[in-house]
């Protein structure tokens, strides 16, 4: 594997796992962060700050929106929902997911293969 | 899901200052948390930017993923915008069937008129010449007086040794051939040319090989497309096939292409259907003399039958070129006592052939782009006044949210709609137009019918309906908008301010409208009356029934004068003797439609310092019966005869200007004079005719002097037959003794002396006739506007007019109101158009024949044509006025 398709497969998990944070209601940005931390145990996200383009490139692709909303502290506060086409492409990252992983530990668990195969 | 407010689309954001809030507050969260495990401020702030990674960065980034997805967010949300808009504007048309087809007929009038004229203007002064760097190629001239004339074969060798700023050079000749075989007989325009006259082009052939620089067969021939076509069937086996022209075997070497266009070259510029076949030069590879081709003309040199064409060498002007052969004219004026009074000049090609075409397309393109203008304040009224009846419609729209400058867009939409339905409208006319127009256009504006549609025409006509929907939109758009703003919503029926306001801009586009019809109407009057002087105008003969044609002679026959004379003789002989035909003469050229031939001449007792006050006269041949056979009165002395021959006395007859000038209040019968100061004998004047205007009803009669063709011949005459009745009737008599004397003679360029003089008219009835056409035109569309305008205004008013009527006010009072202002509007106009056109007046000077540009009943004639119309157009919506029903309206 190159590195290049690392940061790809890296990227999309980090937007999978986005999107999964958004999927019980709108959060801000440094809420998705530790949620991911708490979940990953902090395998993951080694650095905050990746978090914010791959949120603003999911922005992009309206998968999710954000609205600015304003803190206890008083402070502007943008919050991050899940759109209509969002939920969607969870739902598909989700089996998608599931088929590889499934994949993956059939194969790395698999026997010697026979001969006759 | 968007849970409150709007989404995100604030598309002019400070993204900047939104990743900067978003980031600040990240990293003020995770420092509180790091310092509720304990950590000092110092430490947690530390550990919150580690932890983040660069902030820097990660705000670059994110500002560039939000510009770029805004960015195209807002160019899609255009395109939706837009289709939204048209399909809008579509809708919006398809509901007003009526204001839809007055719109787009009246544009398409207008842009029509504007493609066709450009097309003659693509044709005549854009398009490519089919020559390799065509603007580097210039023409050859002799000047006298500033006139360019034809080049001597001594001059012309004199300009292409001594001038340093050509790198090739080309002289050429006209001359006709008669060629037999393959058909009839048939005489054909051709032209001679130096060898290198194809290589100085850069032209290339579509079969053969044209003769090069220096290497051409004296035999050689090449062919026009249009001959190949015509004569031989486009035979693609022909190269190589022998020919005879002018009683001598040619073998055709080569066939131009289609596109090879080459006009007759003639002082006057002009491009007239040229040569169709070159033959190499003569002796000294100088083009041959159409009066003998076999004549070794490199000892002549001063006569003038020459035309030359070079190209500049690379880095030389134009200006510097002009200038080098001018310093060589004026030194060979100096140096050669027969060179008086000459010099030289040269002339760029396109100049050349397209130049007098130029002043009088201007005009055109000025007269339609003004026709243009009045469809298009025509369209902008009805959009006002279709617009204050949507108000309604805006203003809402305007409430639910839309921008101002949302529905300017969406006005501007609908109106280069219209435009654009206007451009197709119009293609479609000029297309229809275009085959009138080049059947019409005198043979100088375009030379083959080539006009048609190109991909440049049809830019020109969607490039400029585009213009118009934004020009003629901008005006109802802003207003609208405006009044859409006010919130009309509140006021239904009453005039409301906005309302007021467009009918103010509608008053103002009918007087401009108005104003510019009267300015287009006066030039229509100025060029009908120019041309009803011109086609009124006595030439000087009788040109009922006067049938010409000409007659080359080749071969042994045309070696000798005697021989030439004695043929005449026969020919002019048998040919009176057919049934029908009155009188039958010949001369070298003719008046009208004919060459130009020139002569100094020196009355006796008279001189003269230097050879460039010498005076000049047109120069005649003629047959004894040619004054008979023309018409041209006899007004002292005696005709020619048959028997003034070469040994007898040389006589002359001369018109009366030439005795005007020759010998101003004396009688000129009996007096002598000289041609050339080498003449061993004087010139004795036996006879006066009237004059004749030879170059046709615009010029004024030249001198003249006639000489019998017994004394002195050319082996051309054109010759003259008057019919008892139709002239086309007696032609295949006519080519029938004309064949019993010589079979292999055609009896070229049959033509009657009315077609001849209708040529000569050809370009001032195509100017006169289009003008007038678009004079009306413009007049017809002032018309509609000023109708539509009052029929608008007096349905805007109904309820008003109700009450007046109501209250007891007489129905003629109301009309009246009505009238008055409509006159006004139409009095403001004219006068403002009569003001522009005395302004504008200077454009037709020297375009008219015998009328003023300024001429006071021409703009008293329009005032009143116009004023009338205006009248008219005003009367029917007025009396639909006090038909008005109170009862009705103020329910």
């Amino acid at each position: 594997m190159n590195e290049r398709t690392t940061v790809d497969l890296l990227q999309g998990t980090l937007a999978a796992l986005i999107l999964k944070s958004l999927s019980w209601g709108p959060l801000h940005g440094y809420g998705i962060a530790r949620w991911i931390q708490q979940v990953t145990e902090d395998e993951l996200l080694v650095e905050e700050g990746s978090l914010y383009p791959a949120l603003h490139r999911l922005q992009a692709r309206d998968l999710v929106t954000s609205q600015w909303t304003t803190s206890e502290t008083n402070r502007r506060v943008r919050c991050y929902s899940l759109t209509e086409q969002g939920r969607q492409q969870l739902r598909a990252e989700l089996s998608r997911w599931e088929r590889f992983s499934v994949a993956v530990s059939r194969a790395l668990q698999a026997r010697k293969p026979s001969k006759a195969v | 899901m968007n849970t409150a407010g709007r989404p995100e689309r604030r598309i002019w954001h400070d993204t900047k200052a939104d990743a900067d809030d978003e980031i600040a507050f990240h990293l003020e969260m995770r420092e509180r948390d790091f310092r509720e495990r304990g950590m000092t401020d110092g430490e947690a702030r530390a550990a919150a930017q580690r932890r983040f990674g660069s902030i820097e960065n990660i705000t670059t980034q994110v500002r560039r993923i939000d510009d770029q997805s805004a960015q195209r967010k807002r160019r899609t949300g255009m395109w939706t915008d837009l289709r939204q808009d048209i399909v809008y504007a579509l809708r919006g048309l398809r509901r007003a069937p009526g204001f839809t087809a007055t719109a787009v007929l009246t544009l398409a009038l207008g842009i029509g008129a504007n493609t066709a004229i450009f097309s003659v203007i693509n044709t005549a002064l854009l398009r490519p010449l089919p020559y390799v760097d065509a603007d580097r190629l210039v023409f050859v001239w002799n000047t006298r007086n500033g006139t360019p004339e034809p080049l001597g074969p001594g001059c012309m060798m004199d300009i292409r040794r001594q001038s340093t700023s050509f790198s090739g050079f080309a002289g050429l000749s006209h001359m006709s051939f008669n060629i037999i075989g393959n058909g009839d007989p048939e005489r054909l325009m051709g032209s001679s040319v130096a060898s290198s006259f194809f290589d100085v082009l850069g032209a290339r052939p579509l079969l053969g090989e044209p003769f090069h620089t220096n290497a051409a067969d004296w035999s050689a021939v090449v062919l026009s497309h249009r001959l190949w076509v015509r004569r031989f069937g486009s035979d693609p086996s022909i190269i190589g096939r022998t020919i005879t022209l002018n009683g001598k075997p040619r073998q055709i070497v080569a066939v131009m292409r289609p596109d090879f266009f080459w006009p007759l070259i003639t002082g006057k510029p002009a491009a007239i259907p040229g040569p169709e076949l070159w033959v190499p030069g003569g002796i000294g590879d100088i083009p041959r003399a159409a009066i003998d081709e076999e004549r070794d003309m490199t000892g002549s040199r001063n006569a003038g039958y020459l035309r030359a064409i070079a190209r500049l060498k690379p880095g030389v002007s134009l200006g510097q070129a002009r200038a080098e052969v001018a310093a060589i004219g004026e030194r060979m004026s100096r140096e050669h006592q027969d060179d008086g009074g000459r010099g030289a000049t040269i002339v760029g090609v396109r100049d050349q052939f397209f130049g007098p075409a130029k002043r009088p397309l201007v005009i055109l393109s000025g007269i339609v782009a003004f026709v243009l203008a009045i469809a298009c304040a025509n369209v902008a009224g009805l959009l006002l006044g279709r617009g204050t009846a949507r108000r309604r419609d805006l203003a809402l729209r305007r409430a639910l949210g839309a921008t101002r400058a949302r529905i300017i867009r969406q006005l501007l939409t609908e109106s280069t709609v219209l435009a654009l339905a206007g451009a197709l409208g119009g293609i479609v006319l000029a297309w229809w137009g275009m085959a009138s127009l080049s059947a019409a256009a005198p043979t100088d504006f375009i030379a083959d019918n080539s006009l048609h549609l190109d991909a440049r025409v049809l830019a020109f006509a969607l490039g400029v309906s585009v213009i118009c929907g934004l020009g003629f939109g901008a005006v109802p758009a802003l207003q609208l908008s405006r009044d859409a703003l006010a919130g009309a919503l509140g006021e239904g029926g009453a005039r409301s301010s906005g309302s007021r306001r467009a009918g103010h801009t509608r008053d103002l586009l009918v007087a401009v409208e108005i104003a510019v019809a009267v300015v287009l109407l006066v030039g229509s009057v100025l060029f009908v009356r120019s041309f009803l002087h011109l086609s009124r105008v006595d030439v000087g003969l009788d040109t009922r029934n006067l049938l010409t044609f000409d007659v080359s002679l080749t071969g042994e026959r045309a070696q000798l004068q005697s021989r030439q004379v004695q043929f005449y003789e026969a020919l002019q002989q048998r040919l009176s003797q057919v049934a029908g035909v009155r009188a039958v003469g010949a001369a070298v050229t003719l008046p009208i439609g004919g060459d130009d031939f020139a002569t100094p001449y020196r009355p006796e007792g008279r001189a003269f310092p230097d050879a460039a006050s010498v005076p000049r006269a047109g120069y005649q041949v003629i047959t004894p019966g040619y004054f008979t056979a023309m018409g041209i009165p006899l007004k002292g002395g005696r005709d020619l005869r048959s028997s003034d021959l070469r040994d007898s006395e040389p006589v002359v007859v001369v018109n009366e200007q030439f005795a005007r000038e020759a010998w101003p209040g004396q009688d000129p019968i009996g007096r002598r004079l000289k041609f050339d100061p080498s003449d061993t004998a004087w010139t004795r004047v036996v006879g006066l005719v009237a004059d004749v205007r030879h170059f046709g009803p615009a010029s004024p009669p030249r001198p003249e002097v006639y000489q019998p063709d017994s004394q002195r011949s050319f082996p051309f005459m054109a010759f003259v037959v008057r019919t008892e009745a139709d002239p086309a009737s007696v032609i295949p008599s006519l080519r029938r003794t004309a064949a019993e004397l010589d079979p292999t003679l055609p009896l070229a360029g049959l033509k009657t002396m009315d077609e001849h003089l209708q040529r000569s008219l050809a370009r001032p009835r195509f100017l006169s006739t289009l003008v007038t056409a678009f004079g009306a035109l413009a007049v017809t569309l002032a018309l509609v506007g000023i109708y539509a305008m009052m029929a608008w205004s007096v349905s805007e008013r109904r309820q008003e007019f109700a009450i007046r009527l109501a209250l007891g006010a007489r129905g003629s009072s109301v009309m009246q109101m009505v009238l008055r202002r409509a006159l006004g509007l139409a009095g403001a106009g004219i006068l403002a158009g009569l003001l522009a056109a005395r302004a504008a007046s200077g454009v037709l000077t020297g375009m008219l024949f015998d009328v003023r540009p300024t001429d006071p009943a021409a703009f008293a004639a329009t005032a009143a044509i116009v004023a009338v119309v205006a009248v008219a157009a005003c009367c029917v919506p007025a009396r639909r006025a006090i038909r008005v029903d109170p009862v009705t309206l103020l329910r």
